[in-house]
């Protein structure tokens, strides 16, 4: 899956030819990419349902052929600035370490092979706070694409801010 | 080799997984059936326990586990002793099997762990070999086998059995062990089989006499058999076959035949003087109800649960592709109806209900499948009362019925641990020792009774003493001197009520605190676990007459009855079995109290709480006074939740929110609703102790 921010170039071993590949997608004006190997499937934006008290950038759960699936705004999450959804806004589902996430994007732009000598580090380019879910950007001849480590993006349940119900059970006995 | 040392064994993963399911299964064998022994060496459980420990030896022995092999070794030879009727399995030969049994448990997880446990087991084998050795010297000593109950027989046997001893015929029960030793036990059965079919009839057998046929015979053997004979004909004709151990031969009369004739096995009470189980001797597989005595277990297959969660998984998709599918149905019926395409519609429409039908009948089948007897904890019981009595030194009648109860495999793993609390305080805290019951007029040995039972979506499961009753007077004195409650409450309950203090935290009410019944953080724990399974605990108590503590339980944890309501455009499950009862909101009673909306329900005040505020999700919008209130309980706390609006009660398939999102304040987790979309499952025991002590 993902490799570490940084650490991409020399690991890509089942690709002689020295190639990513992704799945590139549009927020706001900037691409971002993410490997082919984490998506599982691109859906359409659906009903979702809003969690009370989550993270201001989690849209809600939805229901995606009867698995409950957590939608993250990718707009929110990256601090671009929100917009309506457009009959082009997608949800790329992707399986992370905390199970399948849906990721909102504006649209889906192509499937594409990166060749690995157009990546560069994030940190040369963009400042310090996106480089936490950011592992390269590869310049090409036209745009600039950010690569995207899907770790970074989706925070681990021990990072997450969730209230642990037994705390507040033994604050309630106590009291 | 020393304790912590590394271990190596010679199995691979798959081979480790099958020792392992096949070790706990005879050790939880074990267990039971040699508490069952003590004083009753009814052949056929003797029969068993050999066979059980014989397994044992020789799958230990396969992987190298060389103490494991020893010890049950050791304890295969006590238990030959005690077939041959050499040994009679008094309790000092019980206590020495099970303390063997215990190591042998220990042993056999070394073979996970893969870690020197400590245990050398020589010690206990010296005891065996001298418990062996001390009886040998009395050898012969006599043992009345009993018979094995002829209620075994099946109807339709048990008629012609009738028919044949009015024509004057006689009919005997003949059970035969095998011995162990025999390598192929199949070709002994086979002779039984022909030398008895030489001197009579034979109605009935045990395996069925096609699987004896075809070579598939066991280690016993059981065979009624009919014909112008007396008993010694039928003892003569067995003496013919070579390597059979103890015989028992007993007559069947009219009314043995009467008794096992009305429907079939009914369950049968078995008084025994120390431990009685009322056993119902219905075939065990479980899932098939209707499975014909006779064919015991002989059609079911391991499956793992994984796969079956898997399944249960595929189906929720199908129902919810099923709504779907009913949903597009209507609309597109007034379409073909335009269109004049009736028996398009038509097919349409029988199409879709028909595959309703199916989809309901799989998950209904499939949640079925993940059933399990409660039997697997109840077994458990028997060894616990037996130690926990010798600790306490109490005399304690044990009596357990409705085994086969079914409910889900995850809640049967969650209510295991609170039961076996309930029953150590019943026979610690709530039976009176031998002394003072002789004082009291009762009889010495107590009675504790554990009944499981279904009541629509619910099991109840039931542990019940005849000891001296919960008392009153030193929980509410108790709960005061702690804090837990104020004086006038506590002297303002009804005894009925105060019974229930039993539950608050950190309340025990055992003068000494003793080793059984750990420090007295009992049963606040007890209720914590069981509600975390949905489930609800009370108690009712009688001075000098006992207690009963009933635990009630959803069939199953993958599905939860739940109220439907709407608060701020979102859907909500509450579960039913916290909630009391819903009244619309200008028919409740509201006070303000200190600034805080307060509802009064039945002569009581409780806090009265936005849903969507005290979730998070800001405060109600509805137009006041139409909206609804909704009064749940958690234990002793109360509270009534405002919401929006009703919606129904529904049966809701509960899913996780999944890792990303986690344990959300006052969320157990999402449910997919008919129209697909989805609803928030609300975790009631959390959110009303919560509120409850803000409003405090």
């Amino acid at each position: 899956m993902a490799s570490r921010p940084g650490a991409f170039a020399p690991e890509d071993e089942q690709a002689p030819s020295a190639e990513e590949h992704v799945v590139v997608f549009r927020l706001g004006q900037e691409y971002y990419a993410l490997d082919i190997q984490a998506v599982q499937e691109i859906v359409r934006i659906q009903p979702t349902t809003s969690i009370p008290g989550a993270e201001p950038w989690v849209e809600g759960i939805t229901n995606l052929r009867g698995r409950v699936v957590p939608v993250i705004d990718l707009r929110r999450r990256c601090g671009v600035e929100a917009a309506p959804h457009t009959s082009d806004t997608r949800v790329v589902v992707v399986g992370g370490s905390t199970g399948m996430v849906g990721l909102i994007v504006d649209a889906v732009t192509e499937v594409m092979r990166i060749p690995v000598d157009q990546i560069e580090a994030p940190g040369a380019i963009v400042s310090v706070p996106q480089n936490a879910y950011l592992r390269g950007i590869a310049k090409l001849e036209d745009r600039l694409v950010s690569l995207m480590d899907l770790d970074g993006v989706l925070p681990s349940h021990d990072s997450a801010d969730t209230e642990d119900s037994s705390v507040t059970e033994t604050i309630a006995r106590a009291a | 080799m020393a304790k912590g040392q590394p271990l190596t064994f010679d199995l691979d993963e798959d081979d480790l997984k099958l020792f392992t399911e096949e070790a706990d299964e005879q050790l939880e064998l074990l267990d039971t059936a040699l508490v069952q022994l003590e004083g009753e060496p009814d052949p056929e459980l003797v029969q068993q326990i050999f066979r059980a420990a014989h397994t044992l030896k020789g799958s230990s022995a396969t992987i190298g586990h060389k103490r494991m092999a020893s010890l049950t070794h050791a304890m295969e030879s006590v238990l030959d002793a005690v077939r041959q009727n050499r040994l009679t399995p008094e309790s000092d030969v019980v206590d020495a099997l099970l303390v063997a049994l215990d190591a042998l448990r220990v042993l056999a997880a070394e073979v996970n762990t893969r870690v020197h446990s400590g245990i050398e087991p020589g010690e206990i084998e010296s005891k065996l070999k001298g418990i062996l050795e001390g009886n040998a010297a009395g050898n012969g000593v006599a043992v009345k086998v009993a018979p094995s109950a002829p209620a075994t027989v099946p109807p339709a046997a048990a008629e012609a059995l009738l028919a044949d001893i009015a024509g004057g015929k006689q009919a005997f029960h003949v059970h035969v062990s095998i011995d162990a030793t025999c390598e192929l036990p199949g070709i002994r059965c086979y002779q039984v089989l022909q030398e008895l079919e030489a001197i009579g009839s034979i109605p009935w057998s045990e395996p069925g006499r096609d699987a004896i046929e075809s070579g598939n015979g066991e280690y016993t053997l059981t065979i009624v058999v009919a014909g112008l004979i007396e008993e010694g004909h039928v003892r003569a004709a067995l003496e013919a076959v070579s390597d059979i151990g103890p015989v028992t031969v007993s007559h069947l009369g009219v009314d043995e035949l009467a008794a096992a004739s009305p429907i079939e096995a009914a369950p049968v009470a078995v008084a025994r003087p120390r431990l009685s189980v009322v056993e119902n001797d219905a075939a065990p597989v479980a899932a098939t109800p209707d499975a014909k005595p006779g064919k015991k277990g002989s059609q079911s297959v391991r499956i793992d649960v994984e796969r079956l969660d898997g399944l249960m998984n595929l189906v929720g998709e199908l129902v919810i592709d099923r709504t779907r599918l009913q949903q597009i149905r209507d609309a597109a019926n007034p379409v073909l109806k335009e269109a004049n395409l009736q028996e398009l519609m038509q097919n349409f429409e029988e199409t879709t209900s028909h595959l309703t039908r199916i989809t309901d009948e799989l998950q209904e089948q499939i949640m079925r499948s993940r059933m399990l007897p409660v039997r697997s904890v109840l077994s458990r019981l028997p060894r616990l009362v037996r130690d926990v009595a010798a600790k306490c030194g109490k005399k304690v009648d044990l009596v357990m019925s409705g085994e086969e109860t079914e409910l889900d495999r995850s809640v049967i793993e969650e209510i295991s641990d609170p039961l076996v609390h309930i029953l150590r305080n019943a026979i610690d805290h709530g039976l009176e020792t031998p002394e003072e019951r002789r004082a009291q007029g009762k009889p010495e040995t107590g009675t504790v009774t554990v009944t499981a039972w279904n009541q629509e979506t619910y099991i109840y499961l039931s542990v019940k003493d005849d000891g001296k009753g919960i008392d009153t007077s030193t929980l509410r004195r108790k709960a005061v001197e702690k804090g837990l409650i104020s004086r006038e409450a506590a002297e303002a309950a009804s005894d009925d009520a105060a019974v229930q203090f039993i539950f608050l935290p950190g309340l025990s009410t055992a003068k000494t605190l003793s080793d059984v019944s750990g420090r007295g953080v009992g049963m606040d724990i007890v209720r914590t676990n069981i509600e975390r399974v949905n489930g609800n605990v009370s108690v009712r108590s009688e001075p000098g007459k006992g207690s009963e503590f009933i635990i009630q339980l959803p069939l199953t944890l993958a599905t939860t009855k739940a109220l439907m309501v709407m608060a701020q455009q979102t859907v909500y499950a509450m579960p039913l079995v916290s909630v009391t009862e819903a009244l619309l909101e200008r028919e409740a009673d509201v006070h303000t109290v200190n600034g805080k909306r307060t509802l009064r329900l039945r002569g009581k005040l409780f806090p009265l709480i936005d849903l969507a505020e005290a979730l998070g999700d800001g405060a109600s919008t509805a137009p006041e006074g139409e909206r609804f209130v909704v009064a749940a309980r958690h234990g002793t706390r109360q509270v009534g939740f405002l919401v929006d609006r009703l919606l129904g009660e529904q049966d809701v398939v509960v899913k996780s929110l999944g890792d990303l999102i986690g344990n959300r304040k006052g969320l157990t987790g999402a449910t997919i609703l008919g129209d697909g979309s989805l609803g928030l499952i609300i975790d009631m025991p959390s959110l009303i102790s919560e509120q409850a002590r803000f409003a405090a």
